[in-house]
């Protein structure tokens, strides 16, 4: 096991100069020019050369990479061509709120769709099943982003029980940031208060995130279900006069929720990437936002850091679900 | 039976619960409202990462700059003026070109030092070096050599030549303490120190910074400004969606919101407790026409344009906005209304049209616009359709705006037809003027290919003119050569789009970087 791990943290290594090299590419085989957008409307000629040489733009594009990949290796992602900060410690000051949002999600997601897939595929055909269906398709084809505003509608604007953005009320300070998730942080300086307010924040984007993977989720769990429960052991347990709950719960739920793991950790991925317009409707500072505005002015370097932040999140995120296929069937063995 | 109704029962009660839950939970609401009573909250889509004044760009930090730090004036009123800030005074000489600034003994940064005249030597010099940010402003007028420290509170600046604006770009040059500057001078004169770190002298300091969330500035224990309102603090938060800044608005939980559209003005029309601020900004937008190659070269082609495109299609499309009435905004020093700009008669477009190459058109023009940005789609559509009335074709191209600014780099590959917005940045005709009609710009994006030598020479016998009745002169000239050539489709005048609650008093629209609030003055009831 401990050689499976080490292999898949070894072939990260490949994925990270791929993912470098392509967006390298890309960012030359883009047109238009943005240092001179960086520049702005009113710098000459020389001061737009001078922009492009303290970024070591004129160089040419191997050597460009090749100090790129140089500061790589020392955790320096580059400095942002636009804002002129860090890349890396704008992701660091990013990557926590999406990952928060995200990791609430698909926690809203594996709690609740595990269980409806169960009880769809337990009842199929009967009233429990076809309104989860319906709601099922319901929460595929709705928009996120739309969704996200009719929920700020209906809880911030009618009911005004939920606030309407944001990560925390700006007026407040903020508990001490150890993980960068603010739910976590309040809980680690014991207050409840934050905590709560952390959450209420929280849940509005959470829910508009989580619909999509809930809702695909429960339809492969309820697939996997019943194709167990035609399994000759399930039938066998029951023949032996096991009690119905204990068959569902023991033998069915635990072989069928494999097949649907591998759905959870693609989706993860999927999340990662697909904040930007849910952290646009709540005003949530996450990392989306951050990596639309820098392609929208071809500020290469950020989109290359997100870029590789993402892809390594997705990378381990998997290696994680393989991890707990074992953990959930002792069965599996890594080789 | 008996079960399922006591579970509904319990269903209900659960449901109660979590309301008032809920409900409790609103609480710290309530405690904002309390606590924010010298808190001014403003709202806006734009994050301010970097706080050095010398490189900085972008309205947030306009709005910093102006609240951190001091100029030697300050720009206020409508139509705007130079004001005192760190100068208390100043005298002109006749020529132009020597300005001597005594400023305020009072001034203090805030590490305690008073404000003296090498600090404002030091910042014109390290601007002017840097080369970034608003030096632009001053670039070619004041030189390194120039700026001199003629006692402790006395600056004397020696212009390379006479510029009428001076006084109306200083607001935007802001000086920072040297002390501070030169001990974390770094291997980028300070660069990397004051993204994040400030040395200056204004109202308020920074707080709190939550990047991409808010910044909180707060007012300085014994501010040496004269004057002032009540504020205690000031927050510009983030807030990217438009309509949302609006809802803030209206829930009170945002003083100020600087990005509203149309729509939300519309909105906000009868929404109690806000104040719409609409005036007309010096903000035009125009569609350029490329004057250098391809058919559009020919003027009497450019005017048939000019003629055939329906106006009233273009201001209905923009909202809030009143149409142009020549190359300069309405209001500005030396405005002419009554130019007899071209307006849609496709009779005479038809008759212009016939003295053309192609009299009969039969042509297909192209025509960029920024994707995404629905108003120019729009716009783009309107010209779709006026040029269809003169058997002309339009093909339309939504481009990034990158891809849009390359494109300007050469005649070659200049669309025939480019939307665009200016902005004044400072209150005074040279700014759009040499902006957007210099041939000195062309290659960028405001100017990418019109010049004509005649209009060359009035916009510099303009900047160098002191007396003002002689600049108007020189730029009622200037405006009927220009429209005489037609370069542009002058398209409209945006007006502000501001929102604030009535609770917020002492404002006063002034139409220069009017989204970048200066926040002294304002008090909060």
């Amino acid at each position: 096991m401990l050689y499976f791990i080490l292999r898949r943290i070894v072939l990260l290594f490949p994925v990270v100069i791929g993912l470098t090299v392509i967006m390298f590419a890309i960012a030359r085989l883009l047109p238009g020019d943005p240092v001179a957008l960086a520049a702005g409307p009113n710098a000459t000629q020389a001061e737009i050369e001078a922009l492009a040489r303290e970024f070591g733009l004129d160089q040419p594009i191997w050597t460009q990479y090749a100090n790129y990949v140089a500061g790589l290796v020392q955790g320096d992602l580059g400095t942002s061509l636009l804002t002129r900060r860090p890349v890396a410690a704008d992701i660091a000051a990013y990557l926590p709120a999406t990952l928060e949002l995200v990791f609430a999600a698909m926690f809203i997601a594996v709690i609740v769709g595990i269980p409806l897939g169960l009880v769809t595929a337990v009842w199929r055909n009967r009233w429990p099943d076809y309104l989860s269906q319906i709601l099922a398709i319901g929460a595929i084809s709705m928009p996120r982003f739309f969704l996200g505003l009719l929920l700020q509608l209906c809880f911030a604007m009618w009911l005004m029980w939920l606030p309407l953005g944001g990560r925390f009320p700006i007026i407040l300070i903020p508990p001490p940031t150890v993980t960068g998730f603010l739910t976590i942080d309040s809980l680690l300086a014991g207050d409840m208060n934050a905590f709560a307010t952390a959450l209420r924040h929280l849940a509005m984007p959470a829910i508009a995130m989580s619909l999509s993977p809930l809702a695909t989720i429960m339809r492969m769990m309820r697939a996997s279900t019943i194709e167990v429960m035609s399994q000759d052991y399930v039938t066998t347990a029951r023949a032996l006069g096991l009690p119905k709950a204990k068959i569902i719960l023991k033998y069915v739920a635990r072989n069928a929720v494999s097949a649907t793991l591998t759905v959870t950790g693609l989706y993860f991925g999927w999340l990662l990437g697909g904040t930007v317009l849910v952290e646009t409707v709540f005003d949530w500072p996450g990392l989306g936002l951050y990596a639309t505005k820098a392609i929208i002015s071809q500020d290469m370097l950020p989109v290359i850091g997100v870029a590789l932040v993402i892809g390594l999140l997705f990378v381990l995120a998997n290696l994680a679900i393989d991890l707990l296929y074992g953990v959930i069937n002792p069965k599996v063995r890594y080789s | 039976m008996k079960t399922s109704s006591h579970l509904t029962i319990s269903r209900r009660g659960l449901l109660a619960m979590a309301g008032a839950g809920l409900a409790t939970a609103t609480l710290p609401g309530a405690l904002f409202a309390q606590g924010s009573g010298n808190i001014l909250v403003i709202a806006s889509g734009q994050d301010i990462p970097n706080f050095d004044p010398h490189t900085a760009t972008g309205y947030s930090a306009s709005f910093f700059m102006r609240n951190v730090y001091d100029p030697l004036v300050r720009v206020a009123g409508n139509p705007p003026e130079a004001v005192p800030a760190l100068a208390e005074s100043w005298e002109v000489s006749e020529d132009g070109k020597t300005y001597v600034f005594k400023l305020n003994g009072n001034a203090r940064f805030h590490s305690g030092a008073p404000v003296t005249s090498e600090d404002v030597v030091y910042s014109f010099q390290r601007a002017l070096s840097l080369a970034k940010g608003n030096s632009w402003m001053i670039r070619d007028i004041v030189t390194a050599e120039g700026v001199k420290a003629l006692d402790a509170t006395t600056v004397e600046f020696t212009l390379a030549t006479p510029f009428a604006a001076f006084l109306q770009v200083l607001p935007w040059i802001f000086i920072v303490e040297k002390a501070v500057v030169e001990a974390n001078l770094g291997a980028d004169m300070g660069q990397t120190w004051l993204l994040t770190n400030t040395a200056g002298s204004g109202p308020f300091q920074v707080a709190r910074v939550e990047v991409g969330t808010l910044y909180h500035l707060a007012r300085v224990a014994d501010a040496w400004q004269p004057g002032g309102g009540n504020l205690g603090g000031v927050i510009w938060q983030i807030v990217r969606e438009t309509a949302t800044q609006r809802l803030l608005l209206q829930r009170g939980e945002a003083h100020i919101a600087v990005d509203l559209t149309s729509e939300d003005m519309d909105s906000l029309a009868d929404a109690p407790g806000v104040v719409r601020v609409l005036e007309p900004e010096y903000r035009t937008f125009s569609i350029k026409m490329n004057t250098k190659n391809g058919p559009l070269t020919d003027p009497n082609m450019r005017k048939a344009i000019s003629h055939a495109t329906n106006y009233q299609a273009i201001v209905d499309a923009a909202g809030y906005a009143n149409l142009m009435t020549g190359p300069l905004p309405d209001g500005i020093l030396g405005h002419n209304p009554d130019l007899g700009v071209y307006r849609m008669d496709l009779d005479k477009a038809k008759e212009y049209l016939a003295k053309t190459a192609t009299p009969e058109g039969g042509i297909t023009l192209k025509m960029v616009h920024v994707s995404g940005l629905e108003q120019q789609r729009r716009w783009a559509l309107i010209m779709l359709d006026s040029l269809k009335q003169i058997n002309i074709d339009l093909e339309i191209q939504p481009l990034k705006w990158p891809d849009m600014v390359a494109a300007c780099a050469s005649p070659e590959t200049f669309p025939d037809l480019f939307p665009v917005y200016q902005t004044a940045n400072y209150g005074d005709p040279d700014n759009i003027a040499f902006a957007a009609y210099h041939s000195s710009r062309n290659g960028g994006w405001q100017n990418a290919v019109y010049s004509n030598p005649e209009v060359d020479a009035l916009i510099e016998a303009g900047r160098a003119e002191i007396d003002p009745e002689k600049r108007k002169a020189i730029y009622q000239a200037f405006q009927e050569m220009v429209v005489a050539d037609a370069p542009d489709i002058f398209g409209v005048l945006e007006k502000r789009r501001l929102g604030l609650r009535d609770s917020v008093k002492n404002y006063n629209f002034t139409p220069v970087a009017s989204n970048a609030i200066e926040a002294w003055p304002l008090s909060l009831s």
